[in-house]
């Protein structure tokens, strides 16, 4: 079963003690009231049923935007939008690290 | 020019532009003229924009070339998650705090071709996780009914805006009531138009399979009018569809058919007596227009807010996983990647948005998954199909948009769960992608509002149809406003 100290890696945030027992109570709650949905026994939806839980991919060629497209010509605000930035490029530390 | 003309409606406006009786500019200023005097205590908007008056004199030069389109000139408050090109924008969050939008949003888009004027951006619960503006990280907006009140929200700021004057119309965005339920507690109309129906491209995501951008308005007719502005498919949101919906369900115009199916079994408990009495008298103003009313039966109805809190956090994770201090936004930094991410988002994020991060990111996790998201979509499919079959036979479902009206600031804020169930009624329509509208329905006395005579609180009627047939919204909406005029 996975820890809180796993959900908060996961989460990407820094948590004080405090506010995790704070949160842990709060989530339990949730948690209980939407508990009721495991005691509820649904079919699985079919054609019959006037639904379909398939939905359709909508697929685009991966290809810069044009001069005419809604998005072209924003380059240089996206670029300019990045808090650390150097050259055309976000800047980022080294991910991968020595095992200690 | 009188300043009364910020109190117009927008169909009321356009009139009066069209014959050239007033101009953009004269409606701007007295809009601009309200806001000064009402906003430090209302908090409706976060910023308005100091070139309103250079676009509604851009409007008056189009309308004098020869131009018509009924929304020029008409000035408009916008929610802080919608993109406008070069303005800032930030959810109502300090970790979009002082961010500048790179691109118009398609609606923005759409409108300013139309050529309404925005007026500023307005107050929210941030990243549009609430219903009451109370977690914007800016303060809380004010009801303009009762300033001890909340007005809702998320869109809350937008509703309040447009309640007291301070906008013509207003947009919002909605993902379990957040358009309809601030537009309950405000005395406006609301509309979430059917999922997929406006292109969501430049709107800040909260839960993807459920958002949707909708005007808040004074009137049926003027959410009409926005609505035929923004409609339509989008490019640059491949959820977006000129048909009923991206969904699949069975949606045949049923205009021509009076026929309201009411949850009886969903409004025993939790629903204050004098608001059901209001929904009952209109739907009995409603049968004098001819509509007839019987009783249906949505068994899966009362799991819909069990099935939103498991279904939204997870998106809502999954979505707030951009904000990392390397693309946008604010940034910290710590000893290693994971601390700048980790120290970002803590310093960011507000505590409604870090409990539906963590949240979120529980539901989703191994072990967990089938136990909660799987199952919360398995019942999601099944409370669509039960909708899907109701609208086969009736063509709009009516309910109280809200158990209760407005209730205190602060009242709701310690205690999440009672937050979240404000929403009771309006998550259903974002989970099963139907359009729906809050209408005013008239009004409740509670105890310590403001002294003068006939000072009540406003409660709103939700009715919902089938996907793509807003037109059965407006009509229905409309006959009511009729009655109770």
């Amino acid at each position: 079963m996975i820890s809180k100290d796993d959900i908060k890696n996961l989460a990407r945030l820094e948590l004080t003690e405090g506010e995790v027992a704070g949160l842990q109570k709060d989530i339990s709650n949730v948690l209980e009231y939407v508990g009721q949905l495991r005691r509820f026994e649904v079919g699985v939806p079919t054609e019959a049923s006037g639904v379909s839980l398939a939905t359709r991919n909508v697929m685009r060629s991966d290809e810069p935007r044009g001069e005419n497209d809604p998005l072209g010509g924003k380059r240089e605000a996206l670029l300019s939008a990045f808090p650390k930035r150097e050259g055309d490029y976000a800047l980022v530390r080294k991910i991968i690290q020595k095992d200690e | 020019m009188s300043s009364e003309l910020n109190t117009l409606s927008i169909t009321e406006a356009t009139e009066k532009l069209q014959k050239k009786e007033i101009s953009a500019v004269d409606l701007t200023r007295a809009c601009l003229k309200e806001i000064e005097k009402r906003n430090p205590a209302l908090n409706a908007y976060l910023e308005v924009f100091d070139d309103a008056e250079k676009q509604a004199r851009s409007a008056d030069e189009r309308r004098a070339k020869g131009e018509s389109s009924p929304l020029l000139g008409v000035p408009l408050a916008i929610k802080d998650n919608i993109l406008i090109e070069g303005k800032c924008v930030s959810a109502a969050s300090k970790i979009l705090e002082g961010y500048v939008a790179t691109y118009d949003a398609t609606v923005i888009k759409k409108l300013k071709d139309a050529g309404t004027v925005f007026l500023g951006r307005t107050n929210m619960d941030e990243f549009a996780h609430g219903s009451s503006t109370e977690n914007s990280a800016f303060g809380p907006s004010k009801n303009p009914h009762d300033e001890s009140r909340i007005p809702g929200g998320s869109s809350g700021g937008s509703a309040a805006a447009v309640a007291a004057d301070l906008a013509l119309g207003a947009l919002g965005s909605d993902t379990g009531g957040s358009i309809r339920e601030p537009a309950s507690f405000c005395g406006i109309v609301g509309l979430k138009p059917t999922y997929g129906k406006v292109s969501r491209s430049g709107l800040i995501a909260m839960g993807s399979s459920l958002d949707q951008i909708g005007p808040l308005t004074k009137s049926v007719a003027d959410a009409e009018l926005l609505f035929n502005a923004m409609r339509g498919r989008d490019a640059l949101d491949s959820t977006s569809t000129d048909q009923g919906s991206t969904l699949t369900q069975g949606s045949q115009d049923r205009t021509f058919k009076k026929k309201i199916g009411v949850p009886r079994h969903l409004l025993g408990t939790g629903v204050d007596q004098d608001v059901l009495e209001r929904f009952e008298q209109s739907l009995a103003a409603l049968k004098t227009k001819g509509y007839e009313v019987v009783d249906i039966e949505l068994p899966s109805a009362g799991l819909a807010l069990a099935i939103y809190y498991v279904i939204m956090p997870a998106e809502v994770s999954a979505n707030l996983a951009r904000f990392d201090g390397v693309r946008y936004g604010l940034s910290h930094t710590g000893s290693s990647q994971w601390e700048d991410y980790a120290k970002t988002r803590a310093a960011g994020f507000g505590p409604e948005v870090r409990r539906r991060v963590m949240l979120g990111t529980y539901v989703l996790s191994s072990g967990y998954y089938d136990a909660y998201y799987g199952k919360a979509t398995a019942t999601r499919a099944e409370l669509s199909a039960e909708v899907s079959r109701v609208l086969q036979d009736v063509v709009i479902i009516a309910n109280p948009t809200t158990p209760t009206p407005a209730s205190k600031l602060g009242e709701k804020t310690g205690d999440p769960l009672s937050m979240y169930l404000l929403d009771i009624f309006t998550v259903t329509a974002n989970l099963t992608g139907n359009p729906a509208i809050s209408v005013p329905m008239g009004t409740v006395p509670r105890e310590g509002l403001p002294a003068q005579a006939g000072k009540e609180l406003p409660v709103g009627i939700q009715f919902t149809a089938a996907h793509g047939n807003e037109q059965a919204l407006f009509t229905i909406g409309k006959a009511l406003e009729e009655r109770l005029q």
